[in-house]
């Protein structure tokens, strides 16, 4: 096949079964790969009332079209199971260079489903696929078992593996590669635990075709200068998402102390200079130009990072204003295996709750000590509070009746983008398939923050793009990329002509599907909501102090985005929304 | 003066991009396994190292092979002729950089600079990878790289290792095959 490796892996983990079968070409004009063809094997495969963490809860890992060539930014892959952190059906994906190595291998995809008996790893050197004891392994962190399977197989043999946190079924574990590239949101982690499934290892020598490749290496040359490289997206390879740190305390929308303020006043220790300062090397992704990967070293703490993200929730919102020491809690991160968001947003409620006297979890704000220490004993569950931050942020608000201070949705803690400074974030966090999550929407650079209609619009546009976008397996960070430039390299890559048309309709259809299953798993839309804080409490500083994203503006914003989606008043799609995009009700 | 293909590791991403062409321009797919270059990747160390040939002035694999079949241009870029190749082998553990390797025909094979412009430096954004007529440093550097040789027998373990040499120069705390 062209693209396609035309092949997937289905691993059955309480049989102890691994088969190789041809990929559902059927599929693919609708859901095209990575994100779409992975929502839709999952739909058809695990019914939406399954307990997350049962044997019958797939992990369907799949590629893009295009992961393997030349096109740039586009050796992701992602994952989509159903999260046992949120009880939502979610996509994780991720950079580094296991998608493409899995093409090498032969194989689009890889769907897992039960349980071992106990600890293994899946083992893939091309055609020979193979599970295998992970006992030597428990326990131990993700750099020391990637090193451990990359020994088994080759030194340049690509792994997914888990730390102790997955293993310990913390529902807000990620999956590690290449040492500090995650799939953070969701617990893709704990999903991994849950199955007994350390990692997988993957060394491939094949290649992936394409129907002309002149023409492709023309096209991909052409997008890559006249697109990618412009100054637009040159903020990647300059400053990496450290800029963001600027950009968001100018706007007044940067998580600061739990959530209580806009701006951090000395954020400039942990901003895009002091990370400048920091660097060694610019580190990519494979067949990505930009490299927007900043390899920091601070008095022998090193990481590949921090980003923004990690920056935030925890440098700002744990009001860590130290480079060192957020270096530290990222990598400890990274190797134990939490998502930095998570952690961070919670540890940053355990502050604020040791601080106002209702609770001591011994946790203060811009206190490095016990910071750094109760990574650890999250991830590896060893002391009292490390159990309690280990629920995340929802449940640790229920256990201490603290609702009034946690910024989640649906279980998933906010990241670094406070919605009173732009009301586009906030729907963006309630209707995301994930909970709270940027990656599905991002307004934050619309030129009115509180404009209810066009930023309901805007938000719509945002979903559609990216349910395609990284169903192709595109980078973020490739803003300027959209379904002209996609379709024209698929049309070269496969030999047939592809329209832009047809993948903006893939991008809706893929987010309605994720809108059913979510219905049929038991949300409404009543959770499509936001949390008490954003809506009561007046944010403290800044540019947008005194701002509260009030239940009325939200109640009737959401009703403009379920009309603008063609849903009814209580968040269903209706029958011509589907039988416009080819839907059937699940 | 010729110009010679430089490889500076601290610039290298790892991107693989230059992998990536190269086995497009040579085998007509996607198959960084098949390419003339290599990016041996540290990631934990945040270091990347690009293997490359150095088309040597005086080439073991050609003085090893019986067959003749390795030759040098007008341009000093060494060069196979496959129509002579008898696939004994014997070039693979004689190159000290494992840059030249059998394929699956059981021909060898190796970098030919792409007849003197390089599909790879074109992919390097970073400038990691250089096609020019070498200055002083530059020709310093080269000969620096050249000093280390790999005794090893497989191409893919003498690339290892010597990539092992530069990552512990350039990140000297890191605890390398840890």
């Amino acid at each position: 096949m062209n693209l396609y490796a035309g092949q997937v892996l289905r691993v059955d983990l309480s049989k102890g079964e691994v088969a190789k079968e041809p990929l559902r070409e059927e599929w693919l004009k609708d859901y095209w790969g990575c994100w779409g063809l992975a929502v839709k094997y999952f739909c058809e495969l695990v019914p939406p009332a399954t307990d997350p963490f049962s044997p019958a809860n797939a992990l369907v890992i799949m590629t893009g079209p295009l992961t393997g060539t030349l096109a740039p930014t586009s050796a992701r892959f992602g994952l989509v199971s159903k999260s046992a952190h949120t009880g939502t059906i979610f996509e994780a994906n991720m950079g580094g260079a296991f998608g493409p190595e899995l093409k090498f291998a032969g194989y689009d995809g890889i769907i897992i489903t039960g349980r071992a008996d106990a600890l293994v790893y899946f083992r893939i050197k091309d055609g020979e696929v193979s599970l295998e004891d992970a006992s030597a392994m428990k326990g131990q962190g993700i750099f020391a078992t990637e090193a451990r399977l990359k020994a088994a197989v080759g030194s340049e043999a690509k792994v997914l593996a888990i730390g102790p946190a997955g293993e310990n079924l913390i529902t807000f574990a990620c999956v590690g590669s290449e040492a500090y590239r995650q799939m953070g949101r969701g617990g893709a982690g704990a999903l991994f635990g849950s199955k007994n499934l350390k990692g997988i290892v993957c060394q491939g020598t094949g290649g992936v075709r394409v129907a002309d490749l002149e023409a492709f290496r023309r096209k991909t040359t052409h997008w890559k200068q006249t697109s990618l490289l412009t100054e637009d997206n040159l903020w990647a390879k300059s400053d990496g998402t450290p800029i963001l740190v600027d950009v968001t305390n100018e706007i007044g929308l940067h998580p600061t102390r739990n959530f209580s303020l806009g701006v951090n006043e000395g954020h400039a220790a942990i901003g895009p200079e002091a990370v400048r300062q920091a660097k060694l090397a610019d580190r990519a992704c494979a067949a990505c130009p930009l490299g927007c990967g900043k390899f920091t070293h601070i008095n022998g703490a090193e990481v590949e990072g921090p980003e923004y993200e990690t920056l935030c929730l925890a440098g700002s919102n744990c009001q860590m204003n130290d480079l060192e020491q957020v270096i530290r809690f990222n990598r400890l991160c990274d190797d134990l295996g939490l998502d930095t968001i998570s952690a961070g947003n919670t540890i940053g409620l355990a502050m604020d709750l040791t601080e106002s006297g209702r609770r001591d979890f011994g946790l203060r704000f811009g206190q490095a000590e016990d910071y750094l220490a109760v990574v650890s004993e999250m991830a590896n569950l060893s002391t009292a509070r490390g159990k309690d931050l280990a629920l995340g942020a929802r449940k640790l608000a229920e256990k201490y009746e603290a609702q009034d201070l946690s910024t989640e949705i649906k279980g998933s803690e906010f990241p670094a983008y406070d919605p009173r400074g732009n009301y586009g974030m906030g729907l963006a966090y309630a209707t995301s398939e994930r909970g709270a999550c940027h990656l599905r929407a991002f307004t934050i650079f619309a030129s009115d923050h509180f404009n209810i209609e066009a930023l309901a619009q805007d938000v719509v546009n945002g979903q559609n793009l990216n349910a395609i976008k990284w169903s192709m397996c595109f980078c973020d960070f490739w803003g300027t990329v959209n379904t002209e430039i996609m379709a024209d390299l698929l049309t070269a890559g496969l030999g047939r002509p592809v329209t832009a048309e047809e993948l903006d309709r893939a991008g809706e259809r893929i987010w309605n599907l994720t809108r059913l299953y979510n219905l049929k798993a038991g949300f409404t839309g009543a959770d499509d909501r936001l949390p008490r804080k954003i809506m009561e409490q007046k944010l403290g500083n800044g540019p947008n102090e005194g701002r509260v994203f009030s239940k009325e503006d939200f109640a009737r914003m959401l009703q403009i985005y379920y009309q603008l989606r063609g849903w009814d008043a209580a968040g269903v799609p209706t029958k011509e929304k589907l039988a416009e995009l080819g839907l059937q009700p699940l | 003066m010729a110009k010679h293909l430089l490889a500076f590791p601290d610039l290298c991403t790892g991107c693989n991009r230059c992998t990536y062409v190269c086995s497009a321009v040579k085998e007509g797919l996607f198959i960084p396994a098949r390419a003339r270059i290599h990016i041996q990747n540290f990631p934990l160390h945040g270091y990347s190292v690009p293997c490359i040939c150095f088309q040597c002035p005086k080439p073991e694999c050609l003085e090893a092979c019986p067959e003749e079949a390795i030759y040098k241009n007008d341009e000093e870029v060494v060069l196979v002729d496959q129509e002579k190749c008898n696939g004994c082998g014997v070039c693979v553990p004689a190159c000290p950089y494992g840059m030249i390797e059998l394929n699956a025909d059981n021909l060898a094979y190796k970098c030919d600079y792409c007849g003197g412009e390089p599909a790879c430096v074109e992919e390097c954004y970073p400038g990691a990878i250089v096609f020019v007529e070498p200055d002083q440093e530059q020709k310093k550097i080269k000969a620096l790289q050249m000093k280390e040789r790999s005794a090893l027998s497989e191409a893919e373990k003498k690339r290892l290792e010597r990539a092992e040499i530069f990552l512990k120069e350039a990140r000297p705390a890191a605890a390398v095959s840890a």
